[in-house]
């Protein structure tokens, strides 16, 4: 079954003084466990489409439904809530609170959800080492390099144990280095919890290890591609 | 909960220095407030207090019409009976009787107007302070022939010394006009140079054979041992002697009471005004924290952080910048308050210029529980209303522009 779908989804920023057609009758779903990249040139619609998915903004026209939740139709109320039970983000930048450790960081969003206190300190140790990050826990952000803040925002995003994880260009910030690490624990997450992935990106070794590239042109998607990687045969 | 606070603690010391500048700036602020306030309060209270110990006394009986006309004939025919009863009170320490006369005092240079008041030297004393204010010379038990006291003031402008003569013209109980001679026994000083250049002090055997020939009471002042009580005693008089005017301080000078009033309205206002430039130093930085964190605002938003929350985080981080400076600002004030309401606030320095409107040179500030209380109501009220705006602002981001470069 499709964990996200969306109808003819379609987007128009300023409709009323120059209107930007930023997605155009976009129709797609996504499965459990996916590891997709969308990508596309600068202004092909890659951002706005994740907001889509990510409840983030209303479309002009169409539809999401994530799993049988037609995001569309909640409230803004109900639709941050939504978020934040439902949806993991890793944002290019601005991810972590700068006045938080790392473990507050992690605890923080666990705290939003509601969840007891051990329970919150146990599981942000337990992502913190698994995302590499076992020694730095009690850094602030501006004493972790970009490549560490990453990793902490995905172990913040795997916390509320969301349906799925939409990182908009994780990498863009970071040196390749840092980039094929980050996406090395992605990909991990992914193999060993099955946790589903939709990342933006235009770096093309980022795009090489993907399983299914969904490629934009102009708020349309032009292919989508689901490659057999070494993974799936292994 | 908790991690709410210590987001919001923390944020705030992100800029040290700017939270530090807004702290100190409602610091000082509250304490200059404060300290003023309790500058005023304290000078009026100084100003009442002394004016009802050296004059006014707590209470006065006079003719109905005496204050008004002043007349000699004007005065008290049942004083000896009104006397009985006052002596006769539990409720009244101590009263005495005075014989009155607006006469014109003369010297060899010039004129004036001067208030002539007889008094009695056995009882006065135990009613009014005047006698306290002698600076040269000797009070009114003098052994010099019909003494008279008179403030520096008057003698300076009439040209005369101690042992001088004063002559002084006023009407006599026919309406003749009556001539007196006294020597001067002794010089007074009051906080109001006004007062001493018009209040010439006799004694009341003397100023009554100029004008009668015979004892004359024109007023008679009393002390109550409770103060409180000068309403009712007053309503007893006028009920008891309904030939006569009881009035209490407060009505004999409604000014007074009118300054009080006043005071604490303009010091209030003065608080008020202060409190509207905190607000805006509140409402300034809280902005500037805001606009500087919208990435990470619309991140929050974005994650799932509930806008009540984020209103909260914004709210919890401006309350305890701004309470925490209004508390110490508030602790140091009352520790101000406290230090200089033993030592007072000396102001001799501009003595002469405060001495024209009767204000002491050395002030006691004196604020009570209650002002205490108003004014952290108003810091607390302004704290939250400067507040609500940037926790507001924050809540209206779109969270998209996290994710948007
Ligand atoms: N908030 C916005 N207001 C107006 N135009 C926008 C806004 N966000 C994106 N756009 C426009 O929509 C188009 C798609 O943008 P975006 O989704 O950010 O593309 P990408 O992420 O692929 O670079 C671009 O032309 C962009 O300028
Ligand atoms: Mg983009």
């Amino acid at each position: 079954m499709s964990i996200i779908k969306t109808e003819k989804l379609s987007k128009v920023y300023n409709p009323d003084t120059v209107p930007v057609h930023a997605l155009r009758e976009v129709t797609m779903s996504i499965e459990q466990g996916e590891f997709t990249a969308i990508v596309g040139p600068s202004g092909s619609g890659k951002t706005t489409l994740l907001n889509m998915l990510g409840g983030l903004d209303r479309p002009s026209d169409g539809s999401v439904f994530i799993n049988d939740t037609n995001v569309t139709g909640l409230s803004d109320k109900k639709r941050i809530d939504f978020r934040l039970n439902n949806i993991g983000f890793v944002f290019q930048h601005y991810n972590l609170i700068p006045v938080f450790t790392a473990r507050e960081n992690v605890s923080f969003i666990m705290l939003l959800q509601k969840r007891g206190k051990e329970e919150m300190q146990r599981r942000a140790d337990q992502l913190l080492e698994e995302v590499g990050l076992g020694d730095r826990k009690d850094a602030r952000p501006g004493e972790l390099s970009g490549g560490q803040q990453q990793r902490v925002a995905v172990a913040r995003a795997l916390a509320t144990e969301p349906r799925f994880i939409l990182a908009d260009e994780p990498t863009a910030n970071l040196d390749s280095a840092s980039a094929m690490n980050l996406l090395d624990l992605m990909e991990q997450m992914n193999r060993e919890k099955g946790v589903t992935f939709i990342f933006s990106t235009h770096d093309q070794r980022v795009i090489e290890r993907a399983r299914r590239v969904i490629t934009m042109v102009d708020g349309r998607i032009d292919t989508d591609e689901v490659r057999k990687s070494e993974t799936d045969a292994a | 909960m908790n991690m709410l606070l210590t987001i919001s603690w923390r944020n705030i010391w992100r800029h040290p220095a700017r939270s530090g500048i807004l702290l100190v700036a409602i610091i000082a602020g509250l304490w200059a407030g404060i300290v003023t306030m309790g500058w005023g309060k304290g000078m009026v209270q100084q100003r009442s207090d002394y004016l009802i110990r050296s004059e006014l006394s707590h209470a006065q009986i006079h003719h109905p019409e005496f204050l008004a006309e002043r007349e000699p004939w004007m005065h008290i025919p049942e004083a000896e009976e009104v006397s009985r009863w006052l002596a006769g009170d539990e409720r009244i320490r101590n009263h005495t009787m005075r014989s009155r006369a607006d006469a014109m005092a003369q010297s060899p240079l010039t004129t004036t107007g001067v208030r002539l008041i007889g008094v009695d030297i056995d009882t006065e004393p135990d009613v009014t302070t005047m006698h306290r204010q002698l600076t040269v010379g000797e009070y009114l038990d003098s052994d010099v022939r019909q003494p008279v006291f008179i403030g520096e003031r008057l003698a300076e402008k009439l040209n005369l010394e101690i042992g001088h003569r004063l002559v002084v013209r006023f009407q006599d109980m026919d309406n003749e006009i009556t001539a007196g001679a006294f020597t001067i026994s002794g010089l007074y000083r009051t906080a109001s140079s006004d007062f001493d250049e018009r209040n010439v002090f006799v004694r009341k055997e003397h100023l009554s054979e100029l004008l009668a020939q015979e004892p004359v009471v024109h007023e008679i002042a009393m002390v109550l041992h409770d103060m409180e009580m000068v309403d009712e005693v007053v309503a007893d008089l006028n009920r008891l002697f309904p030939g006569v005017s009881a009035q209490s301080w407060y009505e004999i000078s409604p000014e007074l009471r009118y300054m009080n009033d006043m005071i604490g309205i303009m010091l209030y206002f003065i608080i008020g005004i202060i409190m509207l430039a905190l607000a805006f130093g509140i409402l300034n930085t809280m902005l500037m924290a805001i606009f500087e964190r919208v990435r990470e605002l619309g991140m929050l938003l974005s994650i799932g952080m509930s806008k009540r929350r984020v209103f909260s985080m914004i709210m919890l981080e401006s309350v305890m910048l701004s309470l925490s400076g209004a508390a110490a600002g508030m602790l140091l004030s009352r520790l101000s308050i406290g230090w200089l309401s033993r030592h007072g606030i000396d102001l001799s320095m501009f003595g002469d210029g405060l001495a024209e409107f009767g204000i002491d040179a050395v002030i006691y500030p004196v604020l009570d529980g209650q002002d205490f209380v108003v004014v952290a109501i108003i810091v607390i009220a302004a704290t939250l209303i400067a507040s609500i705006w940037p926790g507001l602002k924050a809540i209206r981001l779109n969270p998209i522009v996290a994710a948007r470069e």
